[in-house]
Parts: structure tokens; C-alpha cells; sequence
């Protein structure tokens, strides 16, 4: 049996941990920048906002306290995600975590009544231990344990967990209710294409033959409709698996124009990128630079180039890639344009280990391999871009906005919940501490008069 | 002379160290505690037992003074351990986090400080939910 862990507005749900006054009020988790809505609590479902709706746009609202937005606090959602794998980790033989929310996890040898068992006992201890609402849903394959998750999502009935076996009347009367553009790896589009042949639900997706689907498809989504009928044949590919390329990119808090910020902005990201590529030990052969106009303004000149920069030899020196991404750049800036985000992808990577040395281009510079682990050492230690590559990190229109970002809790000793050992003292001491830096304010205020006061006589 | 006494005198007498002379080779003496296991303690072992579901929360407020929370104070809270009385728990009360001692008070179970201002609050028909356990208290004199 396979199950998947999928925690309920995963974002919103972090943020309530830790300051109970959230819980029951319409709650928005914004993207970085503090751009649009990525995450909402069912309260803000309730009020028909969408997902994706510009922050701007809920300003009012969230002035007039009609609803909280914040900022995303990744230090935060990541080390909860960190200790819902741990937990899972400790109950069950195998885990998988999928995205960041969603965990597979694997139960081999237990009975159908075992499964559910577990899944209620780890639905209640995730609540209970983490403070993280869940819910559970149970399958033979993975596909079918999406869909189950799904059902115990939407349905309150199943009390977080559901079950499906995927071979009695339950599965099959489910099945017949969801549509096929709900299933697992069928997008919208795939979802219009089998409209035409009539398959319009899961369970007629699941009766589908296989040949058919082959030719008219793909074998992936012939291997659905197999997963469909409770035959595994999907294997998740393990997240710590070295991936193909590493893309580090943002948006501008403000857009620019000006060359030095852009390339600023992308020294930072070929500095994480390189960082990416040395912790799965591999390679780039090849980095990649785009930059993106803002598409929405139709008022501005648009412009979304991109320029790929081989390297000489595959290569993971910070100081390789740096010098690559600023010809890339070189080669693709036109000042008349206003940027909104910037990238750096590195691609082809290699394992390092294994890869076949050129004969006609020996490494180039001397690698260091010392100096980059050094550097990586210490910036994991001490904090990202403690060390850098010849930069100043002085504020800069393009770092991130993070206005209404609640404390880092469970990562920085200096932001800890603050708890009350009565009624109203946290509120107090909160009040304290503002008049504290009134008087400060006051004090300088009168010094700088004063000083300006005497410059005259002076 | 009259010099002399602005010198300064060491609290500890002073030793000279030997100074090294020649290149003779020497090398010293094997520990006879190589065969136990080095293993310094580490404070986490005492304090989290349960990593995973340990958080570290800050003290606001003077009520608990009694059962030796003060202001500023750092908790160690475990939400895996199931509360007992005499228990010092992390509490939410009307969207508000509490530190608070789980206690009998004239036979029923009540949120309990030790300040006289602050009386004990019952848990029977309030929405307290329970947050933490308290495992320990950290009181840094040095900061």
C-alpha cells in the first residue's frame, strides 16, 4: 500500500503554529517579492479569492484588517516540511518526500485495516506533535493515492483519511465522480483531447485500452490509466537524485534597466546556482542567462532573451560560471529596457566523479577544489553570502521584498514565539518595547536639531 | 629606584617555558584513556529527546517567577509528550500562547501561575488547547 501525506494549506498551516491568532481568519501567503497569492487558508478560500490574485489588489482589505497577508517565510515552511519527513521517517519503513507538503510514504506487509489504522494514528500525531492539519490518502499506486488524498481533502466525511483499494464499488462510484482532468499528470489541454474520444471521467480513463492510448498519447498516460486499475508501474524518482539542470532566477523588487544591478542580481544567482551544482557533485558544461521584461505592462518595450555560454571544460568553479554568465550577459543587455527577473540556469551537467577529461581542453584554470568547499563550508555555517565573489551586497532594487514576513522560529535564536506566563503579556511587553524605540526616535530627533541648531553659529 | 614601582608585578608567578634546543626527534606519551570512547557530553541529548517535535519558545512576563521562569528565559518545549499534572505546559488560550502549570485547584483541573494577580484559570468549558510540554528552562546569566 502506498500513502500520501499531503499537509492542508501547507504555508498558512506553519504560519498558525506559531501565532495562534491566525487560526479561524482569512490568511494569504504571498510569493517572493510579495508579488501575488500562492498559498491561502479556507477562510480566504471562502472569500473568492483566487490563487495567483496580485497582492496589490488585497492592499485595501488587508489594511482594513479584513484579511492577513504575509510574506514568505521559506527558513520556516522548510524546517516544519524537514520535521514532517522526520516524523513520517520514524513510523514507516520507506519515505518519499514528493514536493514540499506531500510525502509519499510506503507500507509494505501491513493489511488494508493496519494501513488505515496507521494512516488515522499519523493523521492525529502530525496534528498533535507539529501542529500541521493533514490528510492521508491510501492506495495500491501512487496515482491512485493522489486521488485518494484528494477525496479525503474535499470530503470531511472520510475525517482526513481515505482509502482506496482500487478493485471494489467504492473505488469504481469514486472513480465515475472525478474527472479526468483531476487525475494525476493529466493537465487541462490532455483533458480536452480525451473529451473528444469521450473519456471524460477517471474510471473511463481507466477502462480505456491500452493500445490506443499508446498511439494516441503516450505511454505515460497508457501507464495512468495501468495505475488507474491499482497495477503500479510509476516509480518515484528519489528527490536527491542529481538533477539535469539547476535554474536559480528571481524578479526585481523594482524593475531595472541598469546594467550593473542586473548583473548583480545574476552574480548572486550563479553564486547559489554553483553552490546547487557542488553539493550533487556535478558539473556544468554549459550556462545558461535569460532575462525577462514585465509582460503584463503592455506600456513597455518587451524583451525575453536568453544566451547560452558552452564552457571551455565542465566545471563547478563559482569563478568559471561567474565569468560565463557575465559574457552571456554582455551579450544579451540593451539598456532601453526595464527587467523584471533574471536567471541562471546551468545545464548538461556531469557527474563529477566520472566525467571523461577533454584532451584538447585540459581544465583551464587550475580547479581549487579546496577554495570552493571552503567557501560553501562557511557560507553553510555562518549563513548564505557570508563569502562572496567580489561584489558589494549593498541594498539593491532588486532584492527581495519581504515586508509583512513573520519571525523565522524554528531557525534564528534571536526570532523565537514569544509566549505570555499570563494573559496579555506578550501585548504588554510588545507595547513596552515600541515606546522604548518612540523615546529613541524622540531623542535622536532632538539631537539632530540641536546639532542643526548650532551648524548656524558654527 | 623610583622606576621600579610602576612595574608590573603578575598575579601568578611567571615560569619561563624550556626553550627548545637541537633537532633531537621526541614524541610524546599515548593517552591511557585511548581505549574508553570519547564522547563529551552534549547538552542536546539531555534537554531534546524528541528533536523532531522539540521547539525552543521565549519567556514573556514575571507569573511563573515561582516555578523559575523569568523574563526572557528560553523553554525548551516538547509537543510529544503527553501533559500530566504538576506538567509546565505551553497553552492556547483564546488565540493567545501560555506558559502555565497543570494542577489541581480544589479538585479540578486548572492553568495555574504563581503570581497572586493572575488566579488559576479552570480548563473545564474554556477552548484551551494544549501546545507543548515544558521540558526544561534556560536561565543564561551571561548573555
Amino acid at each position: 500500500m502506498i500513502g500520501l501525506v499531503d499537509a492542508n494549506n501547507f504555508y498558512v498551516s506553519c504560519e498558525r503554529v506559531f501565532q495562534p491568532k491566525l487560526e479561524g481568519r482569512p490568511v494569504g501567503v504571498m510569493s517572493n517579492n510579495d508579488g501575488c497569492i500562492i498559498a491561502r487558508s479556507a477562510e480566504l478560500k471562502a472569500l473568492d479569492i483566487p490563487m495567483g490574485t496580485p497582492a496589490f489588489k488585497l492592499e485595501g482589505m488587508r489594511q482594513r484588517g479584513e484579511i492577513h497577508l504575509l510574506s514568505s517565510n521559506y527558513e520556516l515552511y522548510g524546517d516544519m516540511s524537514t520535521r514532517l519527513a522526520q516524523l513520517l521517517r520514524d513510523a514507516c519503513p520507506a519515505v518519499a518526500p514528493y514536493s514540499i507538503d506531500e510525502m509519499f510514504v510506503y507500507l509494505e506487509g501491513l493489511t488494508t485495516e493496519q494501513c488505515e489504522a496507521l494512516g488515522r494514528e499519523l493523521r492525529q500525531r502530525i496534528r498533535r506533535h507539529l501542529g500541521l492539519p493533514v490528510c492521508v490518502g491510501l492506495a495500491p499506486t501512487h496515482t491512485l493515492a493522489k486521488l485518494a488524498n484528494h477525496l479525503a481533502k474535499q470530503h470531511p466525511h472520510y475525517q482526513g483519511v481515505c482509502l482506496l483499494n482500487g478493485q471494489d464499488h467504492t473505488t469504481e462510484a469514486l472513480l465515475k465522480r472525478i474527472p479526468v482532468a483531476s487525475v494525476w499528470g493529466v493537465g487541462r489541454r490532455l483533458a480536452e483531447r480525451l473529451a473528444i474520444g469521450n473519456v471524460n471521467t477517471a474510471w473511463d480513463l481507466r477502462q480505456s485500452d491500452d493500445k490506443p492510448l499508446r498511439k494516441r498519447f503516450s505511454v505515460v498516460l497508457a501507464r495512468t490509466a495501468l495505475e488507474l486499475r491499482g497495477t503500479p508501474c510509476m516509480e518515484m524518482n528519489a528527490l536527491d537524485q542529481p538533477r539535469q539542470r539547476i535554474m536559480t532566477s528571481r524578479s526585481f523588487g523594482q524593475p531595472t534597466g541598469v546594467f550593473a544591478e542586473v548583473h548583480n542580481a545574476l552574480r548572486r544567482h550563479a553564486q547559489r546556482s554553483a553552490e546547487k551544482l557542488r553539493k550533487q557533485r556535478s558539473l556544468a558544461r554549459a550556462v545558461m542567462v535569460f532575462l525577462n521584461t514585465n509582460r503584463h505592462r503592455r506600456d513597455q518595450l518587451q524583451y525575453f532573451p536568453q544566451a547560452l555560454i558552452p564552457l571551455p571544460s565542465p566545471s563547478d568553479d563559482t569563478r568559471v560560471i561567474l565569468d560565463a554568465v557575465r559574457q552571456g550577459l554582455e551579450q544579451i543587455h540593451r539598456p532601453r529596457y526595464q527587467f523584471m527577473k533574471a536567471g541562471v540556469m546551468l545545464l548538461d551537467l556531469v557527474d563529477a566523479e566520472q566525467h571523461q577529461l577533454s584532451l584538447l581542453h585540459p581544465p583551464t584554470r587550475d580547479r581549487h577544489p579546496f577554495l570552493m568547499a571552503t567557501v560553501d563550508q562557511i557560507n553553510q555555517r555562518m549563513g548564505q553570502g557570508t563569502i562572496s565573489f567580489g561584489m558589494t551586497d549593498a541594498p539593491a532594487a532588486w532584492q527581495l521584498r519581504c515586508a509583512h514576513r513573520s519571525d523565522r522560529f524554528t531557525t534564528r535564536w534571536d526570532e523565537l514565539m514569544k509566549v505570555g506566563t499570563h494573559p496579555g503579556a506578550v501585548a504588554a511587553a510588545e507595547a513596552k518595547q515600541k515606546e522604548k524605540e518612540k523615546e529613541k526616535l524622540k531623542k535622536q530627533q532632538a539631537l539632530t536639531s540641536t546639532k542643526r541648531g548650532t551648524q548656524p553659529r558654527a | 629606584m623610583p622606576g621600579q614601582s610602576s612595574h608590573f608585578t603578575p598575579a601568578l608567578p611567571l615560569t619561563s617555558q624550556p626553550q627548545p634546543c637541537g633537532r633531537a626527534g621526541f614524541s610524546g606519551f599515548p593517552s591511557p584513556a585511548q581505549d574508553y570512547e570519547p564522547c563529551t557530553l552534549d547538552l542536546n541529548t539531555r534537554l531534546v529527546k524528541n528533536p523532531t517535535e522539540t521547539f525552543y519558545v521565549s519567556a514573556t512576563g514575571d507569573s511563573m517567577e515561582g516555578w523559575g521562569i523569568f523574563e526572557g528565559d528560553l523553554l525548551v518545549v516538547d509537543r510529544s509528550i503527553e501533559p500530566q499534572l504538576g506538567h509546565i505546559l505551553v497553552a492556547m488560550l483564546e488565540g493567545e500562547a501560555l506558559i502555565k502549570r497543570y494542577a489541581l485547584y480544589r479538585g479540578t483541573p486548572h492553568l495555574c501561575s504563581t503570581h497572586p494577580n493572575y488566579p488559576p484559570l479552570p480548563l473545564e468549558g474554556s477552548d484551551c488547547q494544549l501546545w507543548g510540554v515544558v521540558r526544561a528552562v534556560v536561565h543564561e546569566y551571561l548573555r
